[in-house]
């Protein structure tokens, strides 16, 4: 692997440098980033569900899905969302969904999506680290991977690289795999989720084009 | 500072994602930190970690 030692410490978001849209976009990513990593713990609930009002009004999309994604925070056993997770995403050769992007991105050829998505990542000095196995695709990391370049700056190269990375491994994927999530019977929180994701990326698709 | 920018600045801003830092709040202090931390390593590559093998996390929290 590329790295060596990391500080276990996150590190801070360049705060002076981010404008204040980048740094929440920054957070949503590394929100969205936590929340298809693993269900979570009784903590985040209880964050997300005293901060119902963070996005604005009930006629703006993104406040009304977050508003409900905060709603269904309040009274959610963490131990169900655990198994709900789980069911959703995890099951070996049984996932209802899965959250690996390449999926959704090409019918065949996975593999050299990965392989460009590797490639690009070295270009980046961005890699693995330990012992991780996961393929670079899945959701959680190119989450991830947009949460670091947000918090490069809000300079127009930075905006660019954003652009580039987002539209070639999330904009082709995020309505599919969102679409798959809202499907599924028997989950209620996580499509809460994918609600204000789906929202969300479709504001960034659109801002992206602005740029 | 292109032309674009500030009609895209209006058009998050529009779009209610500037919601408060207090996401950060929310999501990447309440562990387990999935990903990324950033930094310099030897002043000369910024060093990223990608999540944890997922299966291994639930092998571990599951029970």
């Amino acid at each position: 692997m590329s790295a060596t030692r990391l500080s276990e410490a996150p590190v801070p978001i360049g705060e002076s440098a981010l404008s204040e849209e980048d740094r929440a976009r920054a957070d949503l990513y590394a929100l969205f980033a936590r929340l298809f990593y693993a269900a979570p713990d009784l903590a985040l609930l209880d964050s997300l569900a005293r901060h119902e009002d963070l996005f604005g009004a009930d006629y703006v999309p993104l406040g009304q899905a977050w508003r409900a994604l905060a709603r269904a925070a309040r009274n959610v056993d963490p131990e169900a969302l655990t198994l709900e997770y789980d069911s959703l995403f995890v099951g070996v050769g049984k996932s209802q969904v899965t959250p690996y992007c390449s999926h959704y991105l090409a019918p065949t050829g996975r593999e050299r999506i990965v392989v460009a998505l590797q490639d690009e990542l070295r270009d980046l000095e961005l890699g693995r680290i330990g012992d991780t196995h996961e393929p670079e695709d899945h959701i959680a990391a190119l989450c991830e991977v947009m949460r670091h370049l947000v918090s490069l700056g809000s300079d127009d190269q930075a905006i660019g690289r954003q652009k580039q990375f987002f539209m070639r491994y999330i904009c082709a994927a995020y309505i599919q795999l969102t679409d798959e999530i809202l499907g599924t019977a028997a989950t209620q929180f996580y499509k809460d989720v994918a609600r204000v994701m789906r929202v969300f990326f479709d504001v960034e698709s659109q801002s992206f084009e602005m740029v | 500072m292109d032309k674009a920018k500030p009609s895209r600045r209006n058009f998050l801003i529009a779009a209610g994602a500037t919601g408060a830092a207090a996401v950060a709040a929310i999501g990447a202090k309440t562990v387990p930190q999935p990903a990324a931390t950033s930094q310099k390593e030897d002043g000369k590559r910024s060093g990223y970690k990608l999540t944890e093998h997922i299966r291994n996390y639930y092998r571990t929290t599951l029970v």
